[in-house]
């Protein structure tokens, strides 16, 4: 599969693409695009130039195998809804309009979550879970979607050390099984364990290619300005992150 | 005109004089009602002062004081049911509004009073005003204005940054309640002129227009007192003209006013959005 | 107790206004599940006030009023669902406008006639006890209607609720889903009207889902319980005008005592759930007050 696109104003001529298996990690500040890049390449924006085909096909249509895994954050933490039924979601587009769902998806649904190590908080409510648990459970519903491309939006930001080696894990197995990654985030060490490549940007592209090569002291101090600080011991150290 | 011609009664004068006292006051106090996020809040805050207005008829006191105490009674309530985590800030103002209206239509009908009485309060009765009413309306009016000059720049940094308004040493919660106070007091002195559903339309959209033109909350303040009081005055000749309702046809006014100034508007930036410089 | 109860419906007009209110409390209980998922208090009861010149213009016409309200009904909902998703514009502002706007409107048509403050009193507070056979077809056309549509587009107006984002990304079209729950909405306002009148049929709205809410964790028994306190709070409600204005002497409009009863049942059920929730926690570990600002 690839995936390829440009753009102006908030992407400038960037382009990438991703295999079966792979996984880019895309760097950048706050305001760097990573966000506009991700919702390109589901189709949801209007490109100004280039293209995007997302396994073989236009975005539209590819949609059904694009699982989006958003910050757990954003949902609202009161809402009367349960794990399972959370993950439930993922099916319903293969479920399809005006039916329920059946035993089968619930099945499906158990072993995505099973996958993610919460099958026992399946009957809970949603909000009940901590931060890192509820990232999880996300995750699970695109595992539940049989997604063939993830597209995850900084889903390390603010998780516990069992989650994120929970969720390091479950990539690394999604990857072994075929199914593309492409993830932004601001942790570059989870960045190095998870993905092969890195897409470091800043409105254009500063750099792509594997991982180690892609993410210098260079390239960070180009895409995050002032912010990225070279240490004595030539690491770089990004100040902060917006 | 027929309204000009009427002039000289002292009827259509005291409306007229009501009107734009009503209309400047509202468009000014409507610029917060807008930069804080209030129209909701502002809607259910006139349904609520109904039982206040009825409980005040039945007991003889003041339509303000009554209006006044129901207002603060919504706002107890609101908050007390939004602070149960399960239930958001729109479903506790929805429950508060329509609880507090239906005690207000009840307390109502158990008065045999007319029903004339119940409409007027919805839809306002501007042409009945008498002189009193007038000089509530101006001391209202001058407190509010008194104390949104006095508290400016603390209102203005408390609704863009409440963050940084606290840090600054502003208790913010009590600026939110100083101008949940004033809109209560704004709603419950346009009862008269426009009635309390009316009085909504008449904080939000002058304010509304004159925020397409500045974006100086002082200017949009004076702005929007300007198209309320414009509003106001070409309400009245309306309903003198053609014998319609006075505050709606104020609230229509306001409408339209908007309607010309986002036209107006969307004219000007035509140019520059098909391409031209 | 019983007498009180049962007596009140002998009448057929009585018993006319109880198979309405029931009728009618099924299914704004149903649909306020989704006014709370969606938090659209706001919209809903700025269309409670939108509709209003739609019933005003067939009343000084002399026409259905029904056909009035649905008319204005559906164009409001087309309406509202613009100005709630037009990027660019405050849309809470937008909302106060169009209320404004429409309800005055209507207040002038209305104020077109000479004995107008009667009318719009009827208008606006509804008259439950002269409905009629017809009207209870319609009432009950509009409910199997509106209750078809929601069960089968259930899953997919949760996730929305829940997760516009996602669902976006999954393909759905959330301006779609949002024009179908505010038409859905709107229909319940047309079909409360007459029952309540506009202004107080936000409360069937609202009120009945809040509860269900403070008893419930999940939408399932959510929608039971909302269904239920609407019905009981209908019948109850009626039961109390009835009593209060024929045998006290105090003249009890209908349409408010079912929505104070609805009040009073959230005032009951808050303080229930306050007081079960201290009670399970005890020793007390001390909870976080977390105040909303309006």
């Amino acid at each position: 599969m690839s995936v390829r696109y440009g753009r102006d104003l908030a992407l400038d001529d960037v382009s990438l693409s991703v295999a079966r298996g792979e996984a880019v990690a895309l760097i950048g500040p706050n305001g760097a695009g990573k966000s506009t890049l991700l919702k390109a390449i589901l189709g949801l924006l209007p490109l100004t130039e280039g293209r995007v085909e997302v396994l073989g096909q236009r975005p539209e249509d590819a949609r059904e195998r694009v699982g989006y895994v958003q910050q757990a954050d954003t949902l609202d933490a009161e809402f009367p809804i349960s794990v399972l039924r959370v993950v439930l979601m993922g099916r319903y587009r293969a479920i399809g309009w005006f039916r329920r769902a059946g035993a089968d998806d619930r099945r499906q649904a158990m072993e995505a979550l099973a996958e993610v190590g919460l099958a026992d908080r399946a009957k809970d409510r949603f909000g009940t879970l901590s931060g890192g648990q509820r990232q999880r459970v996300l995750l699970a519903r695109a595992i539940a979607q049989h997604a063939q491309l993830l597209l995850l939006d900084e889903p390390f930001n603010g998780l516990d050390a069992t989650t994120t080696e929970i969720l390091i894990e479950v990539l690394g197995r999604l990857r072994a099984d075929g199914v593309g990654v492409v993830m932004s985030t601001h942790d570059l060490a989870v960045a190095h364990l998870t993905c092969g490549d890195a897409c470091v940007l800043n409105r254009r592209r500063v750099a792509y290619g594997p991982i180690g090569e892609a993410i210098t002291p260079g390239t960070l101090a180009e895409a995050y300005g002032s912010r990225a600080v070279q240490l004595a011991s030539g690491a770089t150290v990004v100040t902060t992150t917006g | 005109m027929r309204v000009l011609d009427q002039l000289s009664s002292p009827l259509i004068r005291r409306a007229l004089l009501e009107a734009v006292l009503v209309g400047a006051l509202c468009g000014a106090v409507g610029v917060h009602v807008l930069l804080r996020r209030l129209p909701f809040f502002t809607l259910a805050l006139s349904h609520a002062t109904f039982p206040g207005v009825v409980l005040a008829g039945i007991l003889g006191v003041s339509v303000y004081l009554g209006g006044a105490v129901a207002a603060l009674g919504l706002v107890l309530a609101v908050a007390t049911i939004g602070s149960t985590r399960r239930l958001e800030a729109s479903t506790a103002t929805g429950v508060a509004l329509a609880g507090a209206f239906a005690l207000g239509v009840l307390l109502q009908s158990a008065q045999s009073s007319a029903t004339r009485n119940l409409a007027g309060f919805l839809v306002g009765d501007i042409l009945t005003v008498n002189a009193g009413d007038l000089a509530m309306t101006a001391l209202f009016g001058l407190v509010v204005v008194v104390a949104l000059a006095a508290f400016h720049k603390e209102l203005v940094l408390s609704a863009f940054d409440a963050i940084g308004a606290r840090a600054a040493g502003y208790s913010a919660s009590r600026l939110d309640v100083l101008v949940l106070a004033i809109v209560a007091l704004t709603v419950v002195t346009s009862i008269r002129a426009v009635g309390t559903i009316l009085s909504v339309a008449l904080l939000v959209t002058p304010a509304l227009a004159a925020r397409q033109w500045t974006t100086s909350i002082g200017r949009m303040m004076v702005l929007g007192a300007a198209f309320g009081a414009v509003a106001g005055v070409a309400g009245i000749a309306a309903s003198a003209q053609w014998d319609v309702a006075g505050g709606s046809a104020i609230a229509l006014a306001a409408s339209g006013l908007l309607a010309v100034t986002v036209a107006i508007q969307q004219a000007r930036s035509l140019p520059r959005r098909l391409g031209f410089t | 107790m019983f007498r009180l109860l049962v007596e009140p419906f002998r009448d057929a007009y009585m018993q006319r206004a109880l198979v309405e209110i029931v009728v009618l409390s099924a299914l704004a209980g149903v649909v306020s599940v989704y006014v709370l998922l969606r938090r659209l208090a706001f919209v809903g009861d700025a269309l409670t006030h939108t509709i209003f010149p739609g019933i005003a213009v067939a009343f000084v016409a002399g026409q259905s009023l029904f056909v009035g309200a649905l008319v204005a009904g559906l164009l409001s909902a087309l309406l509202l669902t613009a100005a709630t998703r037009i990027r660019g514009i405050d849309h809470d502002a937008a909302l106060g406008v169009l209320v404004g706007a429409f309800f005055s409107l209507g207040v002038v048509i209305v104020s077109t006639q000479s004995s107008y403050t009667a009318d719009l009193t009827a208008l606006l507070f509804g008259r439950i006890l002269t409905v009629d056979t017809a009207e209870i077809v319609e009432t009950t056309g509009i409910a199997v209607g509106v209750l078809v549509v929601l069960g089968l587009t259930h899953k997919e107006l949760v996730l929305r609720a829940f997760d516009p984002v996602t669902a976006e990304a999954m393909g759905y079209r959330t301006l779609l889903l949002d024009l179908v729950v505010n038409g859905l909405v709107a229909l319940v306002v047309v079909a409360g009207v007459r029952a309540v009148g506009t202004v107080l049929v936000i409360a069937l709205l609202v009120v009945p889902g809040a509860i269900a809410r403070l008893v419930s964790e999940r939408i399932g028994p959510m929608i039971v319980v909302a269904v239920g306190a609407a019905g009981l709070c209908g019948y109850l409600g009626l039961a109390a005008s009835y009593e209060a204005s024929l045998n006290h002497g105090v003249r009890l409009g209908s349409g408010s005592t079912v929505v104070v009863a609805l009040t009073l049942a959230f005032v009951l059920t808050a303080a229930l759930a306050t007081l079960v929730r201290r009670w399970r926690r005890r020793p007390a570990a001390s909870r976080p007050a977390i105040a909303a600002s309006a």
